[in-house]
């Protein structure tokens, strides 16, 4: 053989090993271990789960999802993003993103979030709970803001029109109330935490003025404080039985069941007010934006890449697959499809006219007029979870009438932020 | 001359070295971290020797979460052994031995069921509206309203209710089963005394049974030192604090709300110190 010959051919083998490889290197799967996710119960999660063989097909691997109530969620995902980090992918929301970001526990998402599955897509108001410090960190599995439910029946029964301002629905609450018959004006959260009664606190502190912070001085402890919890105190009297320690569950439950005559709560409750699977008081509802000026509380859950488990980018890649093929159109649609309305975030899905075939053009307004009105009610910042947790186990004692100084519990909580405000 | 054999020292050595590595290892870690200021958010953290002690004793939370532990110690054991007591002796007196045997299986299957199982079916059994256990309330007041997990003065009693109803009727069992192995003289001898069956028991049968009573009495005291769980489940610790006990606080404030490790901590070995002097004063005092 010539030496050019052998040369050519070497080349020739060369180039065809090549591209051997760029093609099995292009096929490779993106993951090469099932992806661990740590989420708190979501019926789209479990839609999700019906569908693992399209994710191993498109990824190399499976996925398991280990569920948590909310509370024990967040306790876990922090015990374990901060130690041993077991999972590639967390479940976070807006009142811990901060401190996980901060913590360097979660990655930037957008960094490994595959271009075509359309991150722009999603809801600007979700987009924007998942901003923290100018970065994106998660990607919307539920998210919204707050409406007004309330029972047409039993409104006009006794009279009275919807409620437009928070001076009405104070007034009206009481005569709304007939525990005889098992109706009661209102339900609102008693349990403690930074997401129960003090999420549903902070609209009433909002609307009487009232801030958290003035750069790192305490700020909350104001009339406008004093003014909030005084009233959520005197509307807690129509409350539900089984809410004064109750928190989502225990207020929606009670409104679904039929004995709750209004309820102001996250959006995701609408759709559930709707649906014959959940409501016994289907046909009978009414929805309209928080009486003026309850601003609506902002709120997005969704799904994160957790650093310690995925060391490489490699593996941040593949739980960025995971939380991208999540959250796609795709999987939106079937949650569409199976009127999962609290799972939906994208506005290619939120506008179409499937939603308005199945909720309606009412609810579709009511969504758009509430949105004028959201707004992120709660300190941005990575403190949040552990002040907001101590004022809600003050409120709580409030609620169940353990405690009665309103200015005392905000002395103690000032204490309390002073300490922390010197942690930064 | 006797051979010395060293069969006891081989099996003995690994298996108590085990030991002492698995109890003294994480003992020795808590007690170095409540000397540090450690928090979950932040990796750094310094020696901070005792200041996480002295800063318990100003938290009204842990000084309250003191006292509640007192009292749900206290509650549980003695309700606990008055329980079982009572239902033991009142099975050896009126059942007959189908019988017996048939409440022993029924009094056995609540200790059977997980704690958190048990806390969640009676969760939702003292739920205001729905709950079987406050129907009697409801239909005697004509439909009043009683939330015994929302008001700090039931709260208590109610979750120790439930933990009295696992253990109590299974302790009940255990009572049976001991005086039905005492010997029948001395029962005899008091019934030819004409003594009443109250006296029987208080004055004959108890007595005899003082040792494996006490025994009993020890073991439901340090299980109800673990009773996390079901308090957690049940109320969280609410209303307010009312229900939070040391190791509900230790928990918040280590993974809850601050994450704060060291304080966590710090409780834990305070907790261990009270408990190994308690538990020792009680015993020698139970052996003198």
């Amino acid at each position: 053989m010539r030496p050019h010959r052998l040369a050519a051919g070497l080349g020739a083998a060369f180039v065809l090993t090549a591209s051997v490889s760029t093609a099995a290197l292009a096929q490779a799967p993106v993951c090469s271990a099932p992806v661990k996710v740590l989420a708190q119960p979501r019926d789209g999660l479990t839609l999700l789960e019906d569908s693992k063989d399209e994710f191993k097909k498109l990824s190399g691997a499976s996925f398991q999802i280990d569920y948590l109530n909310e509370n024990d969620r967040r306790a876990k995902s922090r015990a374990d993003a901060s130690t041993v980090g077991n999972y590639n992918v967390y479940y976070v929301d807006e009142a811990n993103v901060a401190l996980f970001a901060s913590s360097g526990w979660i990655a930037p998402l957008t960094d490994y979030y595959p271009a075509e599955y359309d991150f722009a897509d999603f809801d600007p108001g979700r987009q924007k709970v998942a901003t923290y410090d100018g970065k994106v960190w998660f990607a919307p599995l539920t998210g919204g803001g707050d409406l007004m439910v309330y029972r047409k029946d039993v409104l006009q029964a006794a009279g009275i029109q919807p409620p437009k301002t928070l001076d009405e629905l104070i007034a009206d609450v009481p005569k709304l109330t007939n525990a005889d018959k098992g109706m009661y004006g209102i339900a609102l959260r008693g349990a403690r935490g930074s997401g129960a009664n003090v999420w549903r606190w902070m609209p009433f502190f909002k609307a009487y003025g009232g801030k958290w912070f003035d750069g790192d001085k305490p700020a909350f402890n104001s009339d406008a404080a004093v003014k909030a919890t005084e009233t959520y105190l005197k509307l807690f009297k129509d409350s539900a039985p089984g809410t004064q320690t109750g928190s989502w569950d225990e207020s929606t439950g009670a409104f679904l069941s039929g004995q709750v005559a209004i309820l102001v709560e996250s959006t995701p409750l609408s759709g559930m007010a709707v649906d014959p699977k959940t409501s016994q008081v289907v046909g009978e509802v009414g929805f309209l934006p928080p009486p003026s000026p309850l601003p609506g509380g902002g709120y997005g859950h969704g799904l994160a890449i957790g650093t310690k488990a995925n060391a490489d980018d490699a593996a941040k890649k593949c739980a960025g697959l995971f939380i991208a093929w999540a959250t796609s159109k795709e999987n939106e649609k079937r949650r569409l499809d199976a009127h999962q309305f609290g799972e939906l975030n994208r506005t290619s899905i939120l506008s179409s006219k499937e939603f308005a075939d199945i909720y309606g053009a009412d609810l579709g307004q009511a969504l758009a007029e509430t949105g004028k009105v959201t707004a992120v009610n709660f300190w941005q910042d990575p403190r949040w979870p552990d002040l907001g947790d101590r004022w809600g186990i003050i409120l709580e004692e409030l609620v169940t009438g353990t405690r009665t100084d309103i200015k005392g519990g905000l002395n103690e909580l000032e204490a309390y932020a002073n300490e922390l405000a010197k942690k930064k | 001359m006797r051979r010395r054999s060293f069969l006891p020292v081989t099996f003995l050595v690994p298996t108590l070295a085990i030991l002492l590595v698995l109890s003294m290892v994480p003992t020795l870690y808590a007690i170095v971290i409540a000397l540090q200021n450690r928090e979950l958010s932040t990796p750094g953290y310094s020696w901070v020797w005792f200041s996480n002690f002295a800063d318990l004793f100003l938290d009204r939370r842990f000084l309250n979460a003191v006292w509640v532990s007192v009292k749900w110690e206290i509650v549980t054991v003695v309700a606990t052994m008055v329980v079982a007591i009572g239902l033991g002796v009142l099975m050896f007196e009126v059942a007959g031995p189908r019988l017996r045997n048939f409440y022993c299986l029924l009094f056995i299957i609540p200790v059977l069921l997980p704690r958190v199982s048990a806390a969640f079916v009676w969760k939702f059994a003292y739920h205001p509206l729905y709950g079987i256990a406050t129907y009697p309330y409801r239909l005697v007041t004509g439909g009043l309203i009683f939330d015994p997990l929302s008001k700090a003065s039931t709260a208590l009693f109610a979750v120790a209710s439930v933990d009295v109803w696992q253990w109590g009727l299974f302790f009940a069992v255990i009572v049976l089963k001991l005086l039905e192995t005492l010997p029948p003289q001395p029962i005899e001898a008091a019934r030819l005394d004409h003594a009443r069956r109250w006296q029987i028991h208080a004055y004959v049968t108890l007595p005899m049974l003082k040792a494996p009573l006490i025994s009993l009495m020890f073991v439901k005291m340090i299980e109800s030192l673990r009773s996390f769980d079901l308090i957690y489940v049940m109320t969280r610790g609410g209303p307010g604090v009312a229900t939070e006990t040391l190791d509900m606080y230790a928990f918040s404030q280590g993974f809850i709300e601050s994450g704060k490790v060291s304080y966590a901590s710090a409780m834990a070995v305070l907790m261990m110190i009270a408990t190994v002097i308690t538990f020792t004063m009680l015993w020698k005092r139970v052996q003198a």
